[in-house]
């Protein structure tokens, strides 16, 4: 019973940082109908961004959140007025192409800064723990759902409440509709892109800290991504949340339970199962 | 990687323009014996590909600074034409295949990795070009039949016997044993070695899983290994699997005897991104530059020397992964130069009957190609330095017993 605990525990913390590599990419998809496959880059260079200061200015990982996102933020913005808004409207697969060619760009680059040597970040109080009737919770996971839960309700906050974010949010229902209102559809789009970069940059932040990366790390967290979004439904704040977490736990799950070996195919079994039932994903409108 | 397969076809349209092969200019001259490598210089294994590429360039720029290479009475220059294989087994088995129909290259330094120097090998026969390799250990690539590829490594069967040969001359005695692998064809192998050695010897293996290959995340399996309770946590996998398990076992305060791993603890990675959570751990190596082998003529003897010349040329001291490249290199050289002719054929039959010590130990093989010769050293982290603890008789140190709790290392 124990173990089942310790694992119902991990399987959420592990779908916290999910949830946050997941918001972003699905934020893009859902509200530009692009598909980024360089967002697992984009977590990379979050994570890299952080090691770096960690490395260089001993600054705490958790306080280089802010910088990684406003750094991912403008790279972003720039990428999407400069590159990917030529192609916001081309067919799928120009999209890919060109996403994917960033991708390798800018993995190249950071192989060309930081060397293909395998990092991780580790502080003080990394490994501390809370013992809680015989299940461990370890502290930094904790803080890295914390951070996760409080990120994605903020970017829920702002795209409900203020004028940007109904923009945003008209745009992604009827683009034709929001232009005629005065909805500026470019400056939108390039902030929707570099607030998606600038989420992966935070996730990558915390990755850096609860786990070990390269620069080729990039496309497992991007498959991963990609399923929670699929999993929990496009384009919405609480699609990414309920998929990273359901994701976590079938996989922590499946892990114990059916073979290690298995949890890749187990999750993805569950993801077909739910998509039978709910095309949109778990929190997935008819209409999105 | 599978997933990756298709990535990777769209991108070779890609590489061909943004990466693009390293390409130096092959001298047709007859005073230079030309040598052919498929290398990852991007992709995942870019880092160990580079520490191959280093090893490799350091015993060509050591002959040719002293001289060349006598063969048979004349002497020749040495080099080597590089292709990046971009750590896919599909491109290097097209990269060797280039290298022996396009650059008329007639002998094959293998590519980093077991699944690369697997696809690499099929190439090499068929071709009917000898391969010697330093940096695949799956035994499966020798179980082909092949003629043609000699590998200088012990087996990955092998890995992790000496880190519980080593527990086993320690009081209190280890019991048990639990070993995570990753799904790869070279831990997969380690793993079952190991699991095998351990029951011969006494040992309980309490738990074993594989788990996918570049796996983000094995809280589950951590869990499973703690409630398992074993005295030796072993895992079988690459740098990033080592860095993932040993930051979850502390992350789950999960205590043993014995952390080991069969590849991590070596690189400077390991003991930079762990810090002081990295002493005491075990990990197991092809070589160190402790180890007391004593080389035969032609090359630089000993270990410490070799260590010291690569650290004067690269600004770094060679770990195995560089050591096993030139030690590739040399398996060349003696089997040339010994076999007096450098027809294919005649290397390859000379390769066949080598038996030579050098610095990084005995390189000689079976039928196979493989070097069952040579035992494997256990390297221990003691206060943030490598050393090197076992086999006794080749040892720098002795091993730090017991391993103290977590707060305390």
């Amino acid at each position: 019973m124990q173990l089942f605990f310790q694992d119902l525990v991990n399987g959420i913390l592990t779908g916290g940082i999910l949830a946050l590599v997941a918001l972003g990419f699905s934020l893009v998809w859902g509200i530009m109908n692009i598909i980024n496959l360089a967002h697992g880059t984009f977590i990379m260079l979050g994570a890299y961004v952080t090691y770096q200061l960690f490395v260089s200015f001993h600054l705490d990982p958790f306080l280089c959140i802010p910088i990684a996102f406003v750094v991912l933020f403008a790279l972003g913005y720039v990428t999407q007025l400069s590159i990917i808004n030529y192609v916001v409207r081309a067919p799928v697969l120009t999209t890919f192409l060109l996403t994917f060619g960033l991708s390798l760009l800018l993995e190249n680059v950071i192989l060309l800064i930081w060397t293909g040597d395998t990092r991780s970040v580790t502080t003080g109080y990394s490994g501390a723990h809370l013992d809680v009737g015989g299940i461990t919770i370890p502290l930094v996971k904790l803080l890295t759902l914390v951070i996760a839960l409080a990120i994605g309700g903020l970017t829920q906050l702002w795209l409900a409440r203020t004028k940007l974010g109904r923009a945003i949010r008209a745009t992604s229902m009827d683009v034709g509709a929001a232009q005629l209102t005065g909805v500026r559809v470019a400056h939108v789009y390039a902030i929707v892109f570099a607030l998606s970069a600038g989420l992966a940059g935070a996730a990558g932040s915390l990755i850096s800290v609860s786990y070990a990366f390269s620069p080729s790390s990039a496309t497992p967290f991007l498959i991963k991504g990609f399923i929670v979004c699929v999993l929990g439904g496009l384009g919405s704040v609480q699609g990414a949340l309920v998929g990273g977490l359901v994701y976590g736990i079938v996989e922590t799950f499946a892990s114990q339970y059916i073979g290690a070996g298995y949890a890749d195919a187990v999750a993805l079994a569950v993801l077909l199962v739910i998509l039978v039932f709910r095309p949109t994903g778990i929190m997935g409108r008819a209409t999105a | 990687m599978k997933t990756r397969s298709l990535a990777l076809a769209l991108a070779l349209a890609f590489a061909a323009v943004v990466a693009g092969p390293s390409v130096s200019a092959v001298r047709a001259a007859d005073d230079t014996i030309v040598f052919g490598a498929a290398v990852s210089l991007t992709g995942s294994l870019a880092k160990e590909g580079h520490l191959t590429q280093e090893g490799y360039d350091f015993w060509k720029d050591w002959i040719n600074a002293h001289g060349g290479m006598k063969v048979a009475g004349k002497t020749y220059k040495v080099d080597i034409k590089y292709y990046d294989d971009e750590s896919s087994p599909q491109t290097a088995a097209r990269l060797v295949e280039k290298l022996i129909d396009q650059d008329h290259v007639g002998f094959i330094l293998g590519p980093y990795g077991s699944g690369t120097t697997f696809s690499a090998a099929a190439v090499a026969e068929r071709k009917k070009v000898p391969m010697v390799e330093g940096n695949g250990a799956a035994e499966r690539i020798f179980n082909q039949g092949y003629r043609y590829t000699f590998g200088i490594l012990s087996p990955a069967r092998r890995y992790l016997e000496g880190i519980v040969d080593m527990g086993k001359a320690q009081t209190p005695k280890p019991k048990t044993l639990a070993i995570s692998a990753s799904n790869d064809l070279f831990s997969v192998e380690v793993q079952q070695g190991v699991v095998d050695y351990a029951k011969a010897h006494g040992i309980d293996v309490v738990y074993t899983a594989k788990y996918p290959e570049n796996s983000t995340d094995v809280s589950a399996v951590i869990s499973a290994i703690k409630a398992a309770h074993p005295d030796i946590i072993l895992n079988a996998g690459h740098t990033n699997d080592a860095l993932l398990v040993h930051k979850g076992l502390k992350e789950q305060n999960v205590q043993a005897m014995i952390y080991g791993y069969s590849v991590g603890p070596d690189t400077p990675d390991f003991r930079n991104a762990l810090g002081r959570d990295a002493n005491y751990v075990f990990g197991s190596a092809q070589w160190s530059d402790a180890v007391k082998y004593k080389g035969e003529k032609g090359f630089i003897p000993s270990a410490p020397q070799y260590a010291a010349e690569f650290q004067k040329k690269f600004g770094h001291k060679p770990d195995y992964h560089n050591a096993e490249s030139t030690a590739a290199c040399l398996a060349f050289q003696y089997a040339m130069q010994r076999g007096g002719s450098l027809d294919t054929e005649k290397v390859r039959d000379a390769l066949a009957k080598l038996d030579v010590t050098t610095f990084f130990g005995i390189l000689k093989f079976d039928s196979r190609g493989l070097n069952v010769f040579k035992p494997m050293v256990v390297n221990q982290i003691q206060n943030g330095e490598l050393v090197t603890v076992w086999p006794a008789g080749l040892a720098q140190a002795k091993v730090a017993w017991p391993t103290p709790v977590w707060a305390k290392r």
